[in-house]
């Protein structure tokens, strides 16, 4: 047995966080140690993709899980967002 | 050539584990040190188990999962990810997915599979979990999916849900499979 490592936390990230520019600042890295799980948006706008996305954020506030998101102002992250909020559910804590 | 890797939801967010399945708060960060380390650019793949089965669900094996039902949640979750494993390979990069070998779903060389298990719930997830040889049903589903640019893809499963997980072992085949160390 391992007991629950789980943080119950999650953050959910741009592409661009995932895989930042060489050269760029590591923004994931800190998120990571702090023990935020990551939830990547799709490298492309992909609707069915989305759609995936979405659900398994709603299992997991539904649930009661923490969730974040990072680079609001991302458009991807945007699209998610609203996205979210059409099936009820929003996330208003911006790491 | 760039190395796009594909991986299971998990290894970025341990919440999606069942209870007692998570080896960490989130990040898996050796194995996300290593990808950065190799130079790959990494996606993320949906957990087929937490979006049918919830944040609550049990640990179980292939037949409990091996219903109609899931196998079409699981060709509709890989679809756009083999559509962009597809655009990836059109553009020269090299492609590795990598799995959780002894999970029922995201297992590549290595599942777990039991004609026993079912019922009351009373299996404990220790030495006696049932590993066998062979991939989970997400995976088996993506690379049906991938049809002819299967063989252009690298599969490489992560023992994270097998009880005397080596992580030490598991970064080097990992690592077997990705680029040498990037200089840049």
């Amino acid at each position: 047995m391992r007991g629950d490592a789980r943080s119950r936390r999650l953050v959910v990230v741009p592409d661009a966080l995932l895989n930042p520019p060489a050269g760029a600042h590591d923004d994931l890295a800190p998120l990571a140690a702090a023990g935020w799980g990551v939830v990547a948006l799709p490298p492309v706008r992909d609707e069915k993709w989305l759609e995936t996305i979405v659900e398994q954020v709603v299992t997991f506030l539904d649930d009661g899980y923490e969730v974040a998101l990072a680079c609001s102002e991302d458009e991807a992250v945007a699209v998610f967002r609203e996205a979210l909020r059409a099936t009820g559910r929003d996330v208003t804590r911006e790491l | 050539m760039t190395t796009v890797a594909y991986l299971a939801h998990c290894l970025l967010n341990a919440n999606a584990k069942v209870d007692e399945g998570a080896i960490c708060e989130g990040v898996s960060m050796p194995v996300l040190s290593l990808l950065r380390e190799r130079g790959c650019t990494i996606r993320q793949m949906p957990c087929p188990e937490l979006a049918f089965g919830g944040t609550r669900r049990f640990w179980a094996v292939r037949e409990q999962y091996d219903t109609p039902v899931f196998r079409a949640h699981c060709r509709r979750l890989a679809a756009p990810v083999a559509e962009q494993i597809r655009a990836d390979l059109a553009a020269g990069a090299r492609v590795v997915v990598v799995g959780i070998d002894g999970s029922p779903s995201m297992g590549v060389e290595l599942t777990a599979a039991s004609a026993e298990w079912g019922g009351r719930p009373d299996k404990p997830r220790d030495d006696d979990y049932p590993v066998t040889p062979g991939p989970g049903i997400f995976v088996e589903t993506l690379l049906e999916l991938l049809a002819d640019a299967r063989p252009q893809v690298r599969v490489v499963g992560i023992g994270q849900d097998l009880f005397d997980y080596d992580e030490e072992r598991e970064l080097a085949k990992l690592g077997g499979e990705l680029p040498p160390t990037h200089a840049g």
